[in-house]
C-alpha cells in the first residue's frame, strides 16, 4: 500500500470523525431552532464569535465522548516498524494507515490525540468545577460579611496567588512532598467544599419544611460523603469512586491554584450585589445569611461566573499541558496532550508531527473556550 | 449659517422619525415628531419614560449610536439640516453651537481631570483660544453659575464636589462655548429638591442672561411650568400636544394631557374626598402600538371604529398660539367637565398605638485609617428620634438624602441595632433585637416596601416563587398547594393577573414589579409597613395607581404605613401626619395640615417652596437655599440647619450656632425644633397661595393658604 497524500489524510480523518460531525449538526440545528427559548445559551447563537467558539469546544467534547469510535488503533499499542513514521504511512499487515504518523514508541499519533481529548476534557472541567465550589463557598461569606473574615480569607488567597504556580506544582507533585501527606490533606480539605456547598444550598432553601429538607440534605450528604471518601482517601468500600494517586495530585494542585482567583471574583460580585433591595427584602423577612448568599445573590452573579468558568477551563487545560510537559502529570503512558508534546519535543527538529499535532489540538480547544467566553460575555451584556 | 434669519426658529424639527434596529426587528422610537424652538425660548419636552423624549434630544445631537437611525424628516438648526451633515461638520456644531446637559453629573465629568482644565478645554478646542485666556473665561463662568470660591473649584477634581456643585459645573461647561441651543435631559432628577430648586433658578437666569434657547426634557410637569415658555407632551413616540405652557396647563386639548394632570397629586387632592385618577392600562411597547391613536386603549373618550381607524395627524387648535393636538375628537369633548370621582371613602380614625419610638439614637463609628488607625469619627445618623404611630395611620417621614431616614428604617426593621433609646412595637421592645433574633410573628408584622422597582425583586426567580418564599419564611400555609393558593390571592390583592406568577421580573414593568413587592410585604399579614419612596422611581401615571393600591390595602388591613419620601406633593396627598427630618434630627412633626401651613420650621418652609407644582393657579414664594446639605460626618455646631437658614439673623446671641434648639410644642401637638420665638413663628406667611381665578383681573388676588 502507498503512503497517503495530505488531502487524502484529511479526508480519511474527516471520515473517522463522523460521529462528531453528526452530533455537531444535530446540536447546532436544534439550538438554532429553539434559540429564542433557551435564554443566554440561545442568545449565544446570535454572535458569530460565540458560534465559532461553541462549535470548536463541542468538537472536542464530542471527540472525547466518541473517542472509542474514532480511534484507528489502540493508543497504547506499539507496532515496531512504525517508529517515527511520517503521516499517512500504511501499517504493514493491515489495510489501515497511521494517519498522523507514529511517535517515538511507534504508537499512532492520531489515536493518541483523540484519546488525549478524553483525558483533558475529564480532568480540566472537573477540576474547574471543584475550584469554583471552593471559591464560591469561601467568597460568598467573605464578600457578604466583610470584616475580619474577609481580611483573613483574602490574605490567604493572596498568599496562594503570590507563590509561583509552577514552583508550587513541582512542590506538590514531587515524591518527597507526597510522602509527607500534604496532597492528601489538601484533597481532604478541598473536596469537602462541594459537599458543604450542596448541603448548605439545600438546607437554606428547604429548612422551612423539615421533612423535605431532611430528605434532600440527607441524599446530598450520603452521595457527597460517599464520593468524598473515595476521591480524597481512596476509602470507598464499593470502589466506585477512586482516583489514581498521581491524578489526585495533579487535580488537587490545579484546584488549589484556581480557587483563590474564583474566590476574589465571587467576593467582588457579592460586595456589589449585597446592596440591592432584594437582598434587603430577604433580610427584612428574616432570611438567614446563607439563603441570601446562595439563592438571592449567587444566581445573579452567574453571568461573570459562567464567562470565567469557560476561560478557566482553558487555563486549566494549559496548566495540565504544562504539568504534563514537565513530566508531572498523570501516568507516563497517558495520551494527554501535555505529556505527548513533552515526549515529542526531543526529536522535534527531525520528526515534528508527534509534538505538533497535540499542540494544535490544545491550542484549538483553548481558543474555542476563549471565543465561547467572549461570545457569552458579549451576549450577556446585551439588553 | 450666514443666511439664517434670527426671527426664524433656531431649531425646527419636522416630521422626524427615528427607529432603532435590533437583530430581530425595527423598533420605531419616535414617529412624525415636529416642534420648533424660537431664539431665547425654552421648550419643554414632557412624557413618561420610554416615550421618546430623550431620543429626540439625542437625534438633535446626531448621537443615536450604532443601532439608531433617523428614518424620516428633518432637523433644521439655524436653517441647516442636521440630518445631512457629515461627522466633521457635526463636530463643529456639537459643544459649541448646541450643548447638552445630562442627568447624572458625575458621568458627564472626567474624574481624572481638574475642573479648570475640563472647562478650558471647550473654548481651546472650538475657538482655538489660548490656555490662559480659556482659564480666565472658565473662572468667570464658574462665578456665573454661582459657585463659591471659583479658584478652589477650578483646582478641584470632580469627586471633591457635591452633586449639586457638579451639575453646576456641567452647566458651566455647556455654557463655555456660548451655545445657541442648550439641551437639558432631566438635569435635576438625580438631585435633592432644595438643590434642584437652585439649579432650576440658575438655568432660568442664565437663559435670560445669555439669550440661549433651551430644550428642557423632564418627566416633571411642575419643573416644566417653572422653566419653560412652551411645551410638547409626548406619548409613545409621538407628540400629542404642543403649545404655550399656560394654554396646555389650563386649556389642554388632548385626553392624555388631561389624564396626566389628574393623576398627579396637586394641592387640593385628597386621598379620601378626591382621589387621584390613575390612567388605566400600561404604556404600549414600541412594537405593540395600537392602530390609530396610540393612547386609544387607555383613553376615556375612545370610540371604536373612529379613533383606531386612521392615523391621527396633529391638528391646530384655532385661537391659540401654535397650540396643536393629536386627537380626532378634541372638538367634541367637553374639556371643562369635572372628572368622574371614582370612589369617595371615609377617613378612618386612627386606632390603637402600634409603634412608639423614644429618644432613639443611632451613631456609627467610622475610622478613617486603612489599618484601623486614624481619628475615630462618630456619624450621628439619627439623633433623639421620638414619635408614635397608630393603627390605620399614615405617617410620612420627609427629608432629603443624608437626613437619616434610611438609617431610621434599618433600625426599625432590625437590620441595625439602635445605639440607645427604645422602640416599642405592639408592647414589645425591639430596640436591641436584631432581625435574626426576632420571632417570626414580629418579623412578619413589620415589613418593608422598597424604592427601586428594578431592584426590589430577585431577577433570577419567578414572581410566584418569591412570594411563596415569603409565605414559607413567615410559616403561612401548611402545604405547598396551600401556599400556592395564598400566593395567587396575594396577586389578586395587588390587582395583577394570576398568570404573572410564572413570569420573571424582567418581563414586568416598573409599576407591576412594585405591586409584587407590595404583595410580598403583605404576605405575612403585615401590620406596620415601612414604604421607602415606593413610587418615586415610577412614572407619574403609574404612581397614582400604586399609591391608591397601598391606600386600599391599608384601609382593608388597618395597616400602619410609614411612608418615607422626599416628594411633598405625594406626602400631602396621602399622609395623616408628617415628620420632617434634617441631618438626623426631627425638625418638625405634626398633622399634615399643621406641617403644610404656617408656622413652619425654616427647613420645611424651604422644602415646600422647592417642590415644583404643576398648577398655574398656585403661587409660590420662592425660597432658594444656599449651599448644600452638610455632611453627617461633620455636622455644623448648634442647630443642624443653621448653615442654610434664612431666619437665623432674627435669633439673638448667635444661639443658632452654639445651642441645639429645644423642641417647641405648639397648639395641637405640633412640634418644631427651632430657636425662633412663638411670635416670630406666628408671623410666617404661607409658601403656597392659590390665585383666585382672575376673570380679567390682572395680578390676581391671593386666596389665602392652601
Amino acid at each position: 500500500m502507498d503512503s497517503l497524500s495530505w488531502p487524502l489524510i484529511f479526508a480519511k480523518m474527516a471520515v473517522q470523525f463522523w460521529p462528531v460531525w453528526a452530533a455537531l449538526i444535530v446540536t447546532v440545528a436544534l439550538s438554532l431552532h429553539f434559540r429564542r427559548r433557551l435564554g443566554l445559551y440561545g442568545k449565544l447563537f446570535d454572535s458569530t464569535v460565540g458560534i465559532l467558539g461553541f462549535v470548536i469546544v463541542m468538537f472536542w467534547v464530542f471527540t472525547a465522548i466518541f473517542a472509542d469510535l474514532i480511534i484507528t488503533f489502540d493508543p497504547l499499542a506499539q507496532i515496531s516498524q512504525m517508529k517515527n513514521v511520517s503521516p499517512g504511512t500504511p501499517v504493514p499487515g493491515s489495510d489501515a494507515w497511521y494517519l498522523l504518523g507514529g511517535d517515538h514508541l511507534a504508537r499512532d499519533v492520531f489515536s493518541r490525540v483523540v484519546m488525549g481529548a478524553r483525558r483533558v476534557l475529564t480532568i480540566a472541567p472537573a477540576a474547574t468545577v471543584i475550584a469554583f465550589m471552593v471559591g464560591i463557598t469561601l467568597g460568598l461569606p467573605a464578600g457578604y460579611f466583610g470584616g475580619k473574615l474577609d481580611t483573613g480569607l483574602s490574605f490567604i488567597a493572596n498568599l496562594v496567588l503570590a507563590f509561583p504556580v509552577i514552583l508550587l506544582f513541582y512542590l506538590l507533585v514531587t515524591p518527597e512532598i507526597r510522602q509527607t501527606g500534604v496532597p492528601v490533606v489538601l484533597a481532604a480539605i478541598l473536596f469537602l467544599f462541594p459537599v458543604i456547598f450542596v448541603s448548605v444550598l439545600l438546607n437554606s432553601r428547604y429548612f422551612t419544611t423539615p421533612a423535605k429538607r431532611n430528605l434532600y440534605v440527607g441524599v446530598a450528604l450520603a452521595l457527597g460523603l460517599w464520593a468524598y471518601s473515595g476521591l480524597a482517601f481512596n476509602a470507598d468500600p464499593t470502589g466506585l469512586w477512586s482516583m489514581d494517586p498521581n491524578l489526585l495530585n495533579v487535580f488537587v494542585s490545579v484546584v488549589f491554584v484556581n480557587a483563590p482567583t474564583v474566590f476574589r471574583i465571587v467576593r467582588g460580585i457579592v460586595m456589589d450585589l449585597k446592596s440591592r433591595d432584594y437582598v434587603a427584602a430577604g433580610q427584612t423577612r428574616g432570611e438567614g445569611p446563607w439563603y441570601i448568599m446562595l439563592w438571592e445573590i449567587l444566581p445573579n452573579a452567574r453571568g461573570p461566573l459562567i464567562v470565567d468558568f469557560c476561560l478557566r477551563i482553558g487555563y486549566t487545560t494549559i496548566l495540565l499541558g504544562t504539568l504534563g510537559f514537565f513530566g508531572l502529570g498523570v501516568s507516563p503512558e497517558s495520551p494527554d496532550w501535555g505529556s505527548t508534546i513533552d515526549d515529542g519535543r526531543r526529536l522535534l527538529s527531525i520528526y515534528p508531527h508527534p509534538a505538533v499535532v497535540p499542540a494544535l489540538a490544545l491550542m484549538s480547544l483553548v481558543l474555542g473556550l476563549n471565543l465561547l467566553a467572549d461570545g457569552l460575555r458579549e451576549e450577556s451584556m446585551r439588553d | 449659517m450666514t443666511d439664517w434669519d434670527p426671527s426664524k426658529p433656531i431649531l425646527e424639527i419636522e416630521n422626524l422619525s427615528i427607529s432603532f434596529f435590533t437583530r430581530t426587528r425595527e423598533i420605531p422610537a419616535v414617529m412624525d415628531f415636529s416642534c420648533s424652538v424660537m431664539p431665547g425660548e425654552a421648550m419643554g419636552l414632557v412624557g413618561e419614560s420610554g416615550c421618546g423624549k430623550s431620543t429626540v434630544a439625542l437625534a438633535v445631537m446626531r448621537d443615536l449610536g450604532r443601532t439608531g437611525r433617523i428614518t424620516g424628516g428633518h432637523i433644521r438648526f439655524k436653517g441647516r439640516d442636521l440630518t445631512t451633515l457629515t461627522e466633521e461638520e457635526l463636530r463643529h456644531i456639537r459643544g459649541s453651537e448646541i450643548a447638552m446637559i445630562y442627568q447624572e453629573p458625575m458621568a458627564s465629568l472626567n474624574p481624572a481631570m481638574r475642573i479648570g482644565d475640563q472647562l478650558a478645554e471647550v473654548p481651546m478646542l472650538h475657538q482655538g483660544m489660548a490656555r490662559a485666556e480659556a482659564l480666565k473665561r472658565a473662572r468667570e463662568i464658574v462665578a456665573d453659575v454661582r459657585l463659591p470660591d471659583p479658584d478652589r473649584i477650578l483646582r478641584a477634581y470632580p469627586h471633591q464636589l457635591s452633586g449639586g456643585q457638579q451639575q453646576r459645573i456641567v452647566i458651566a461647561m455647556a455654557l463655555m462655548a456660548k451655545p445657541a441651543l442648550l439641551i437639558l435631559d432631566e438635569p435635576t432628577t438625580a438631585l435633592d429638591v432644595t438643590v434642584e430648586a437652585g439649579i432650576v433658578d440658575l438655568v432660568k437666569e442664565l437663559g435670560e442672561k445669555y439669550g440661549t434657547s433651551m430644550l428642557f426634557i423632564s418627566h416633571n410637569l411642575g419643573l416644566i411650568l417653572d422653566v419653560c415658555d412652551r411645551l410638547c407632551v409626548m406619548y409613545s413616540g409621538e407628540a400629542v400636544e404642543t403649545g404655550t405652557v399656560h394654554e396646555v396647563f389650563d386649556q389642554m386639548r388632548h385626553p392624555y394631557t388631561q389624564a396626566l394632570f389628574r393623576s398627579i397629586p396637586l394641592p387640593g387632592a385628597d386621598k379620601n374626598a378626591s382621589p387621584l385618577i390613575a390612567i388605566p392600562g400600561n404604556f404600549p411597547l414600541p412594537h405593540e402600538r395600537p392602530p390609530g391613536c396610540n393612547f386609544g386603549p387607555r383613553c376615556d373618550y375612545f370610540r371604536d371604529g373612529f379613533c383606531n381607524a386612521t392615523e391621527v395627524p396633529m391638528e391646530a387648535v384655532p385661537g391659540h398660539d401654535r397650540h396643536a393636538t393629536r386627537c380626532l375628537r378634541w372638538p367634541e369633548i367637553d374639556w371643562n367637565a369635572p372628572p368622574k370621582i371614582g370612589r369617595v371613602t371615609e377617613k378612618r380614625p386612627p386606632g390603637r398605638l402600634v409603634l412608639k419610638m423614644e429618644d432613639l439614637k443611632k451613631y456609627y463609628e467610622v475610622s478613617s485609617g486603612a489599618f484601623g488607625g486614624g481619628a475615630e469619627k462618630v456619624v450621628k445618623a439619627n439623633e433623639s428620634l421620638s414619635f408614635e404611630a397608630h393603627e390605620n395611620e399614615t405617617l410620612a417621614i420627609v427629608g432629603e438624602s443624608g437626613c437619616g431616614k434610611s438609617t431610621f428604617a434599618k433600625v426599625l426593621m432590625g437590620l441595625e441595632t439602635a445605639t440607645s433609646g427604645s422602640i416599642m412595637l405592639f408592647d414589645e421592645n425591639v430596640q436591641d433585637t436584631p432581625i435574626q433574633a426576632r420571632n417570626t410573628d414580629t418579623v412578619s408584622k413589620l415589613q418593608m416596601v422598597f424604592q427601586n422597582p428594578f431592584d426590589t425583586l430577585n431577577p433570577s426567580m419567578t414572581v410566584g416563587r418569591q412570594i411563596i418564599r415569603a409565605l414559607e419564611i413567615f410559616q403561612k400555609g401548611n402545604s405547598d398547594a396551600e401556599r400556592e393558593e395564598m400566593m395567587l390571592h396575594l396577586l389578586d390583592m395587588v390587582k395583577l393577573p394570576r398568570a404573572f406568577a410564572e413570569r420573571m421580573p424582567r418581563q414586568l414593568s416598573g409599576g407591576q414589579k412594585q405591586r409584587v413587592g407590595i404583595a410580598r410585604a403583605f404576605a405575612g399579614g403585615a401590620k406596620v409597613v415601612v414604604a421607602d419612596e415606593p413610587v418615586s422611581a415610577l412614572d407619574v401615571s403609574v404612581q397614582a395607581a400604586v399609591t391608591d393600591l397601598l391606600m386600599d390595602i391599608q384601609r382593608e388591613n388597618h395597616t400602619t404605613l410609614l411612608f418615607i419620601s422626599h416628594d411633598l406633593s405625594i406626602v400631602r396627598y396621602l399622609s395623616d401626619r408628617v415628620m420632617v427630618m434634617y441631618l438626623g434630627h426631627v425638625v418638625e412633626l405634626g398633622t399634615t395640615d399643621q406641617v403644610f401651613a404656617p408656622p413652619y420650621h425654616p427647613y420645611t418652609e424651604a422644602l415646600l417652596s422647592a417642590v415644583p407644582i404643576a398648577d398655574t393657579r398656585v403661587k409660590k414664594r420662592r425660597i432658594v437655599l444656599e449651599g448644600d446639605i452638610p455632611s453627617a460626618m461633620n455636622p455644623p455646631p448648634g442647630c443642624p440647619f443653621q448653615t442654610r437658614c434664612r431666619w437665623k439673623r432674627l435669633v439673638p446671641d448667635a444661639k443658632c450656632e452654639t445651642q441645639m434648639p429645644p423642641v417647641k410644642v405648639l397648639a395641637g401637638g405640633h412640634q418644631i425644633k427651632c430657636h425662633l420665638t412663638d411670635a416670630q413663628l406666628a408671623q410666617m406667611e404661607p409658601v403656597l397661595t392659590r390665585v383666585t381665578d382672575s376673570a380679567g383681573g390682572t395680578g390676581g388676588a391671593s386666596g389665602g393658604s392652601i
